[in-house]
């Protein structure tokens, strides 16, 4: 009888187990099918946009010829020859542009966002600073299009005006600059919310420390908590660039989209991955059509390569290698 | 020579409506060591930040009386708080090294001065860590980040970078409350050394390292300076009951 109970106990205990385990089991198969579907749209969007923009270079586009993909992530004229009849395209002084006007944004983006925020987290009175983190906020979930129609209703004829004073002609104020002052602008907010928060975050000791030691507020302010932030400072850096490497709606309207370059003058026009792809897409075909895909992929490929950079450098400069 | 450097007279002290301190009257003398105990929230870490102002980081925090540092009020309208803070370092309870370089942790001080001279920095770091007790162990990875030191050697290099300011007090709130003894040890010993050159002004709440290394103990008891007098005094005949139950730890 003993024994009978003790076999019957286990055979409970395992049954009981078995039914939580089961549980366990199923809300984790459903953890892993939302995983699935969601990195599956990844995978189907990169490969869709793969197999569509690998055509150009394999096929013969219909008699046109292949895209020679060297010429193609070098030349610097967009298309040479007639559209539908040649297959000279190139995206290489495309790729120059992207990157030099992300660049350019962010040298102006980064600084001011970077002491807005040192300004709220630190300088501003509590009630001064709330206010400004909602206008960030706010200003951050603004859609890309308005930012754009802003651009190109005040930007450019800004641009356009100052051109003009300093004696250059520019094409209705579509330039690099138009271009990089829109981004910047674009940028601003999400730099500044995160570097606040990061600011922010500091600890109160360490800024105690500096004051201890008869730094000023402005010393300390600089020299200890910008310097603890940077890891933060530098994230917010890394996401403006994305965005500014990844819009293409607002850059469209001002950028003027050259189609040779680069585009290294302030005043010229000039053109970006995104602003190439979205140019004519609804009113073209055939390899016209694909090679905007071809883009698409140089874009990606852009965006993952400065990604690894960014972060490269992120670890180095803002990790303490504790032993 | 002024044998008090600093001379607190009346002393309330105020949060809001809380008075943290109530009438104290004490003299600091110079190159000793002045122990301050007393049970938790007695206001040992507020009076401490009264002396060299730190409490005004704290916007609810007001008081009245006067605190003389070298004969004068610091509390006085156009008294030069920078100033004052150069002369009265803070070691504080947790180790606060900022995240940069042991080197650049020590030469902060000094480059918030104006000293940009490399050689001059290269000396003031070098004798600070050794008067830090510290040189030796870090003078090899002296441009390793300083978070990457031990807790006990964080808190050497804070005294480090206290003393680079070439102080004349040093006031320190519980230094060693976040060490292991072997930390600690290092710590009193240093401590030892350093009262030879500066005036030390340490809270602690570990009666045997205020027997061990204190010249003077001040006994605070819920905002009130019940006691103060030769260390050795207070720890074999205080006058008051109540510093006497405190110290044998019949206090609750
Ligand atoms: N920033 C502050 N705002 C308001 N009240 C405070 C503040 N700092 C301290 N107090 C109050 O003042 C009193 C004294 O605090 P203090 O930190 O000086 O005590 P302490 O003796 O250092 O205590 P402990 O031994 O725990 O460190 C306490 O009642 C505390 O609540
Ligand atoms: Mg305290």
């Amino acid at each position: 009888m003993e024994i009978v109970r003790k076999v019957n106990n286990k055979f409970l205990k395992i049954k009981n187990k078995n039914k939580k385990e089961k549980i366990d089991i199923v809300v984790n198969l459903f953890f892993l099918i939302s995983t699935i579907i969601s990195a599956s749209f990844i995978i189907i969007i990169i490969v869709f946009i793969s197999v569509k923009g690998i055509i150009p270079f394999i096929t013969d586009n219909n008699g046109i010829g292949s895209v020679n993909i060297f010429k193609f992530l070098t030349g610097d004229v967009w298309l040479s020859g007639t559209a539908f009849k040649s297959n000279l395209y190139s995206v290489g002084f495309i790729i120059v542009n992207t990157l030099y006007i992300a660049l350019l944004s962010l040298l102006l983006s980064l600084p001011v966002g970077v002491l807005t925020a040192l300004f709220i987290a630190k300088v501003a009175p509590k009630k001064i600073a709330e206010f400004l983190r909602t206008v960030i906020e706010l200003l951050a979930s603004i859609p890309s299009i308005v930012y754009g129609l802003f651009g190109s209703g005040v930007i450019l004829v800004f641009v356009y005006n100052f051109a003009d004073i300093l004696g250059i002609q520019s094409k209705g104020g579509n330039s690099v600059m138009a271009t990089v002052m829109v981004l910047a602008l674009m940028t601003l907010p999400t730099i500044t919310a995160i570097s606040e928060v990061s600011i922010r975050s500091v600890g109160k000791d360490i800024e105690h420390g500096s004051l201890a030691l008869g730094a000023t507020k402005t010393q300390t302010n600089f020299k200890v908590i910008l310097s603890s932030a940077k890891s933060g400072i530098f994230a917010s850096a890394i996401l403006g660039i994305g965005r500014a490497l990844g819009e293409a709606t607002a850059v469209s309207l001002v950028a003027g989209n050259a189609k040779s370059g680069p585009t290294l003058a302030f005043f010229e026009t000039t053109s970006t991955l995104t602003s190439t792809m979205l140019e004519g897409l609804k009113e073209t075909t055939g390899i016209d059509y694909d090679i905007r895909f071809s883009v698409g992929i140089v874009l990606m490929v852009v965006i993952l390569l400065t990604n690894i950079i960014l972060n490269y450098i992120k670890k180095k400069v803002g990790n303490v290698d504790v032993k | 020579m002024i044998n008090k450097v600093f001379e607190i007279n009346n002393l309330d002290l105020f949060y809001g409506d809380f008075q943290a301190l109530k009438g104290i009257n004490i003299d600091i003398e110079n190159n000793k060591v002045t122990a301050l105990i007393g049970p938790s929230g007695c206001g040992k870490s507020t009076f401490l930040r009264s002396l060299n102002r730190m409490n005004d980081l704290i916007d609810i925090c007001h008081i009245t009386g006067n605190i003389e540092f070298e004969e004068m009020d610091i509390y006085e309208s156009g008294y030069d708080v920078i100033n004052l803070r150069t002369k009265v370092g803070m070691v504080f309870q947790k180790p606060n090294p900022f995240p940069m370089s042991i080197y650049d942790n020590v030469a902060y001080g000094p480059r918030c001065q104006g000293i940009k001279d490399k050689k001059v920095l290269n000396k003031i770091v070098e004798s600070s860590l050794k008067s830090a007790a510290i040189y030796e162990e870090v003078k090899d990875r002296i441009k390793d980040n300083a978070l990457s030191l031990s807790g006990g050697q964080q808190q050497r290099l804070c005294i480090a970078r206290a003393i680079a300011m070439k102080p004349e007090v040093i006031l320190m709130d519980e230094p060693t409350s976040a060490l292991d003894p072997i930390a600690t040890l290092k710590i009193e010993e240093l401590i030892n050394d350093l009262k030879d050159e500066y005036t030390i002004v340490i809270v602690t709440h570990n009666m045997q390292q205020a027997a061990r290394i204190s010249d003077y103990t001040a006994f605070f008891l819920m905002g009130e300076l019940i006691e103060m007098g030769e260390t050795n005094k207070i720890f074999t005949q205080p006058t008051h009951q109540k510093t006497e139950d405190y110290i044998t730890g019949r206090f609750g």
